[in-house]
């Protein structure tokens, strides 16, 4: 009876299964789409997550498969239909993605991204908070900032994703239609008039690396504006916005005292980014347990995860679960590792692959890497 | 002359010749005595005369009488016998017993001298018709079980607090045992009838001896070296918790929404957040205090009961699929968003 | 009866013969180290094919009633199960810590992967396509394959003098030289390199029968072949 059933399942894993899409438009994905591959451009890679967006082992896949295909998914295609069906005079909503761990929020958050651009956004994204609050060098480029007291700056970070922000919406401020509506005075000699193109200020903000935190929370300011104005809509997009609230971070001051979270620039920036007090957007978030240190990895329920101050600042958002792959998800995308030659093998392998990896899509990636 | 050395060897004997030389040089009190001995016998110093004392004989009786167990009647009254704790006597018990650790074939050795019976405490005292007598002689001073108290619910509606001791006998000659100076008091919570401030305080100066499930209150003393002094210490407990917690004291009105035990929707942020949404939406200014928040009626917005519910069962229900799913489900209709469509 | 007798007798001979020598008698054992299984235990199987030629064949209402030992953790029944890479893992574990040497084997696997996806990419036309071997555990069988040594030196002491004699060398042997001298090779690598890396190019190198390794059993073979004049004094 065992090996009838062995030689039942074999047979499911050995058909043929269809695995892509060339519908690349994510506009135009439905429902009847799910599970499959679909290709993303090699331009528009470049210009939406070159400096971010991707995990690092997705960035090896690409290499290694010679293309960057993400599969649609059901929670990438509820957004996309919550997106269409928004009220942009509402304030914005909220949008929080969670699941355990290597279930797929990143590569959802860059699908979202993807639609975003196609449908003509302007995207603020920020690729890893940690990063900036956890990945510390020996020595990290830090100095107490001018404008709050007590604050902390992260110059070379806020340069960087002022690059990052430029890259992403290239056509919007190239078009130039985006004019600042306050004159902002940095120094004795530098200041930003009032109708002065957005692209400028980044500009300011990218050759001036000392001013580029406040350029930053200037910029947040006039794309709140300039969305209440219905001038531009905006796609706010933050990966590991929880942590944000954990207690600490790993920079240290001069003196070896630890900084908090809330003593950091960017992170005031960007909370004010996250208040629903503005209209014609939305913000999509991700909770994720990589974001903190391992001991409160307990759970990776959203409550938890952002903690009292996080939840009550974002409340009341959706949440929404990203899960482990369905039966249809983990077959297409084996059939689609066996025609990129990453895994091989007899129909028995997806099986056993299924069980170890619990159909958790970064460890089944992780296993088939020796097969 | 080296040569004869070397070949010479010496016999055990002293020959003729060294014996005269020595007999020549001893003492004339010594030649008397020697004269018994042999010539070639070498002499032994005796300076405690034991050869010349006489041992005493150990009389050995060769009458031994059987055993008094041998001669026992097997009706006879065993509480006569034994009538109190003593240590074991094999000739007094009628019993083959055999007792003690042997390797393997060999068979455990029997009652007579052996050490492993008399070590042990005996209850042969305690024989169940001498136990029997012993009830009959105090029965006079008992009275009967009373008759109201014939099931489990009467009994812990009568008496709910339960009393738990465990007394220790092991092989050794003692029958005391540290382990027997624990007491633990059980109570459920819900017979003490304390009202929703007091109940809360009760659980915070108790703590972790509350089971939510079993609604009991479970209180170990271990900390005297008697039990007496346990039982005690466990009742004062019981009674100071009690009394304490039925206390209101001047700086428990500085409790703040943090030490709340549970969750009240209508005094958290979570109000305040949706109040200033819905303000939004309606392009309106929100210029209220904290107070109005509290008071603010939200049965004006839609589908606020609901999230109402869902964020309550949020908090104080924890965090599991299910709480999470309600909490989506309630936002979305709130928010105006579409309710998650389930793919196959 | 008289043969027990005999059998008895030579026994009891035998024993006390060597008592007298003052010799320890050692237990009579079928297997290197000590087992916790008595000897009559047989050996499990537990692959399917082998248990299906069981059943054809018939011999399985045989092992039925036979004691038989239980399978070790490493000898499972999947479709990942590969005694040489097993065999490869036990070698490159150190200290017992089998999680990490399984890790670094498999790191190396994907490192391997990787490079002949790359090349297969590059590949211009279909046939040198179908030359490049993707799956990395063949490509480690070809490169113990070709590492492994046909024949020994043994040194051998004559008249003072010690002669390297080559002579010939057993399977175990020959698979245990390859896999050791391929880790030899990796572990002489740069500080930054890391294990996986170096391991990966190293079988790659093999496989292609080119490489530090299959020099150094070229260079075996040269010698043996040098010496192929004192062969005789195996026998001597």
């Amino acid at each position: 009876m065992l090996t009838r059933n062995w030689r039942i399942l074999s047979r499911q894993y050995s058909q043929a299964v269809t695995f892509r899409t060339n519908e690349s438009s994510p506009q135009q994905h439905n429902e009847k789409q799910t599970g499959l591959f679909y290709t993303l451009n090699q331009d528009t890679c470049k210009s939406l997550f070159s400096n971010g967006g991707f995990p690092k082992s997705f960035l090896k896949q690409t290499k290694t498969f010679t293309e960057t295909a993400i599969m649609i998914r059901q929670p990438a295609l509820d957004l996309i239909n919550c997106i269409k069906s928004t009220n942009f005079d509402a304030p914005v909503i909220r949008y929080v993605l969670y699941g355990e761990k290597g279930s797929g929020k990143s590569l959802t958050m860059a699908h979202m991204i993807h639609y975003a651009h196609e449908d003509g956004y302007l995207i603020l994204h920020v690729p890893w908070v940690s990063e900036w609050l956890r990945r510390v060098p020996r020595h990290k480029e830090m100095s107490n900032s001018q404008t709050h007291e007590g604050f902390v700056d992260l110059p070379l970070d806020a340069a960087a994703w002022l690059i990052h922000f430029k890259t992403q919406n290239q056509a919007l401020l190239k078009a130039g239609e985006l004019k600042v509506s306050e004159e902002y005075v940095w120094s004795k000699r530098e200041k930003t008039e009032v109708g002065a193109p957005l692209s400028e200020l980044v500009e300011h903000g990218i050759t001036r690396v000392k001013y580029a935190c406040d350029v930053i929370y200037a910029l947040v300011r006039e794309i709140k504006t300039l969305s209440n104005k219905k001038q531009c809509k905006t796609f706010v997009a933050v990966d590991g916005f929880n942590s944000f609230f954990y207690p600490l971070t790993r920079l240290n001051t001069p003196t070896k005292r630890k900084v908090k979270p809330e003593e950091v620039t960017l992170t005031t920036t960007f909370l004010e980014l996250t208040k629903n007090d503005w209209t014609n957007g939305v913000i999509l978030l991700s909770a994720d347990q990589l974001a903190v240190p391992d001991d409160h990895q307990e759970s990776y329920f959203p409550r938890y995860l952002l903690r009292k101050k996080g939840f009550e600042h974002l409340d009341p958002f959706v949440p929404i679960e990203v899960g482990r792959y369905t039966e249809k998800e983990f077959l297409s995308c084996a059939s689609y590792y066996r025609d990129r030659l990453w895994l091989r093998g007899p129909p028995e392998t997806e099986i056993e692959l299924k069980f170890t990896s619990a159909s958790n899509p970064y460890k089944f990636m992780e296993q088939c890497a020796p097969l | 002359m080296s040569i004869i050395i070397k070949h010479w060897r010496s016999t055990g004997l002293p020959s003729n010749f060294n014996l005269r030389i020595w007999r020549l040089h001893s003492t004339n009190a010594d030649v008397a005595a020697k004269k018994g001995e042999e010539e070639e016998e070498f002499r032994v110093l005796d300076i405690l005369k034991k050869r010349d004392r006489v041992q005493r004989r150990v009389a050995r009786r060769n009458d031994v009488q059987p055993d008094r167990a041998e001669r026992m009647a097997p009706d006879q009254n065993w509480g006569n016998v034994w009538p109190g704790p003593k240590t074991f006597h094999p000739s007094s018990v009628p019993l083959p017993l055999h007792q003690g650790y042997v390797p393997k074939g060999q068979a455990p050795p029997g009652k007579k001298a052996n050490a492993e019976l008399m070590k042990i405490p005996n209850f042969l005292h305690l024989t169940p018709p001498v136990i029997k007598a012993q009830c009959e002689a105090i029965k006079q001073f008992c009275t009967e079980w009373p008759k109201q108290l014939n099931s489990e619910e009467a009994i812990e509606t009568h008496y709910p607090v339960e009393i738990i001791s465990s007394d220790y006998c092991h092989a050794s000659p003692t029958i005391r045992n540290p382990l027997s100076r624990i007491v633990t008091l059980r109570v459920k919570l819900s017979t003490l009838n304390l009202d929703k401030h007091s109940r809360d305080k009760f659980l915070r100066l108790v703590g972790d001896r509350y089971d939510e499930q079993t609604d009991l209150v479970t209180i170990t003393a271990d900390r005297c070296p008697v039990k007496k002094q346990n039982l005690e210490y466990v009742d004062y407990l019981l009674t100071a918790c009690y009394h304490e917690s039925l206390n209101v004291e001047e700086w428990e009105k500085d409790k703040t929404e943090d030490d709340m035990e549970y969750y009240d929707w209508h005094k958290n942020a979570s109000k305040k957040s949706l109040v200033q949404w819905f303000l939004r939406t309606n392009n309106e200014v929100c210029d209220l205090n904290d107070d109005d928040y509290v008071q603010y009626d939200v049965s004006q917005i839609p589908n606020a009961e609901g999230y109402e519910k869902a964020v309550s069962s949020l908090m104080n229900d924890g965090e599991s699929e299910e709480t999470v799913n309600n909490y989506a489900i309630a936002v979305r209709k709130l928010l105006g968003v579409p309710e998650k469509k389930i793919v196959t | 009866m008289n043969s027990g007798n005999w059998f008895l007798i030579k026994s009891l001979c035998d024993l006390s013969f060597r008592q007298c020598r003052g010799w320890r008698i050692p237990p009579r054992r079928l297997y290197a180290n000590a087992t916790s299984f008595p000897d009559y235990f047989k050996n499990p199987i537990f692959r399917k094919e082998q248990q299906g030629k069981l059943i054809e064949s018939g011999e399985l209402s045989k092992l039925a009633a036979v004691p038989v030992k239980p399978p070790a953790t490493y000898e499972t029944c999947s479709v990942y199960h590969d005694p040489l890479v097993n065999k490869v893992i036990n070698h490159v574990m150190e200290m017992g810590k089998k999680q990490l040497a399984r890790s670094l084997v498999e790191k190396s696997f994907e490192n391997i992967k990787r490079t002949q996806i790359e090349r297969y990419h590059l590949a211009p036309t279909p046939e040198e396509k179908n030359k490049i071997e993707l799956n990395p555990k063949i490509i480690l069988h070809k490169a113990v394959e070709n590492c492994k040594p046909l024949l020994q030196l043994s040194p051998i002491k004559r008249g003072g003098i010690t002669y390297q004699v080559p002579g010939p060398i057993t399977e175990k042997r020959s698979l245990f030289l390859a896999i050791k001298w391929l880790l030899d090779a990796t572990n002489d690598k740069d500080r930054t390199v890391h294990f996986p890396e170096q391991f990966a190019w190293e079988l790659l190198d093999a496989a292609n029968n080119t490489g530090k390794v299959v020099k150094r059993k070229q260079d075996l073979h040269r010698q043996c072949e040098a010496n192929r004049a004192y062969a005789h004094y195996r026998w001597q």
